[in-house]
C-alpha cells in the first residue's frame, strides 16, 4: 500500500501541469492564494458557528440559522481550499507524503476535524430546540476551533520536518 | 530605521525570534486570524452581491459576522506586528511589503465601509447598486491582500 502511494506521488509530481507549476515563479503564489482564500471562506463560516455554539458574539440569531445560511459557502470554501491544497501537494508529492507533520495534518487531524464538522452541522437543528445549549454542543464548538488551530500548527511545522 | 533596529532587539521580540515554539505560535495565529478576518468579510460582501445566504437579511448576516471580523482584525494586526518586529530592518526597505501594507489599508477601509453600511442597506427593499459596487471592491481588495501577502516571501525571500 505504501509503495503504491509513493508511486502515485511520483507520478503526480511528474504530470505536466505539476511540473509547470513548480517550475513557474509566478504561478505558485496564485495557487497559495487559492488555498488561503478557500480556507478563509471555510474557516470564517465554520468558526462563526463554533463561536456561536460557545455562546460568544451577539446572540441574536439561532446557530442552526447561521449554520444553514452559510452552508453553501462553507463547502464551496472547502472545495477551493482542497483544490489549492492538492495543487501545492502535487508540486512536491513524494516529499510531502513522507513528512511527519504533513502526515499528521492530512492523515489524522483533517479527517477527524471533518467528521466533527459534519456532526455539528447535522446536530445544529436539534441543539437549537433545547432550552439551553447542551454541554455537548459547547464542547463540540470548542473542539472544532482547537482542531483547526492544530491543523494550522501542523501545516506550519511541515518545513521543520523537511529532509528527515 | 533606528526605531526598527531598536524594535528588533527589545527583550520581548528577541525572546519570540529565538524560540521556535513561540515564533510558530505567532505565525499560526497570524494565518488563523487572517482566515477568520477575510472569511467573515467575504461572506458579508457575497451577501450584498446576492450570492450568499439570500434567504437571510444582509443586516443580520453582517451582524453575526461582526465579532469574528473585529476579533480577526485585532489578532491579525497584533501577530503581524510581532512578525514584522522580529525582522523589522529587513521588512522596512522591502518594496513588496510596502505594497502589501497599502493594499491591506485600502481593504480595511472598504471592508469597514461595507460592514458599517450593511446594517442600513439590509433594511431597504433592495440592495442599492452602489452598495454592491462597494462590496465587490472590498471582495477584490481582500483577495488582493492575500496575494500581496504571499508575494512577499515569494518575490523577495523575506518572511
Amino acid at each position: 500500500m505504501n509503495r503504491l502511494l509513493l508511486q502515485f506521488c511520483e507520478w503526480l509530481q511528474h504530470t505536466q501541469w505539476a511540473m509547470d507549476l513548480s517550475g513557474s515563479t509566478w504561478a505558485y503564489p496564485y495557487v497559495q492564494l487559492t488555498h488561503f482564500a478557500g480556507l478563509s471562506l471555510w474557516l470564517g463560516t465554520s468558526v462563526a458557528v463554533d463561536l456561536r455554539l460557545l455562546g460568544a458574539g451577539r446572540k441574536r440569531q439561532a446557530f442552526a440559522e447561521i449554520s444553514e445560511g452559510l452552508l453553501v459557502w462553507n463547502w464551496i470554501g472547502f472545495a477551493i481550499a482542497f483544490a489549492g491544497g492538492f495543487m501545492l501537494f502535487a508540486t512536491a508529492a513524494p516529499e510531502f507524503i513522507v513528512n511527519s507533520a504533513f502526515r499528521l495534518k492530512v492523515g489524522v487531524l483533517l479527517p477527524l476535524a471533518l467528521v466533527l464538522h459534519i456532526a455539528i452541522q447535522y446536530k445544529a437543528r436539534a441543539w437549537d430546540q433545547a432550552a439551553h445549549t447542551p454541554l455537548a454542543a459547547r464542547i463540540a464548538g470548542l473542539a472544532e476551533i482547537l482542531f483547526w488551530l492544530a491543523i494550522a500548527a501542523a501545516a506550519a511545522s511541515i518545513t521543520y520536518f523537511e529532509h528527515l | 530605521m533606528r526605531f526598527c533596529e531598536w524594535l528588533e532587539h527589545t527583550a520581548l521580540i528577541t525572546a519570540i525570534t529565538n524560540s521556535l515554539v513561540m515564533s510558530t505560535i505567532v505565525e499560526v495565529l497570524h494565518y488563523f486570524s487572517l482566515f477568520l478576518l477575510v472569511g467573515s468579510i467575504l461572506i458579508v460582501d457575497l451577501r450584498l452581491l446576492g450570492l450568499a445566504a439570500r434567504r437571510r437579511n444582509a443586516a443580520e448576516v453582517a451582524d453575526e459576522m461582526f465579532s469574528l471580523m473585529w476579533a480577526g482584525l485585532v489578532l491579525n494586526f497584533a501577530t503581524g506586528f510581532l512578525l514584522f518586529a522580529g525582522d523589522a530592518t529587513t521588512f522596512y526597505g522591502n518594496r513588496v511589503f510596502h505594497v502589501k501594507l497599502a493594499v491591506i489599508l485600502l481593504a480595511v477601509i472598504f471592508g469597514g465601509i461595507v460592514q458599517w453600511g450593511a446594517g442600513r442597506w439590509g433594511r431597504l427593499p433592495a440592495i442599492p447598486i452602489g452598495a454592491k459596487l462597494l462590496a465587490f471592491v472590498s471582495l477584490a481588495l481582500w483577495i488582493a491582500s492575500i496575494l500581496a501577502a504571499v508575494e512577499v516571501p515569494s518575490l523577495t525571500s523575506v518572511g
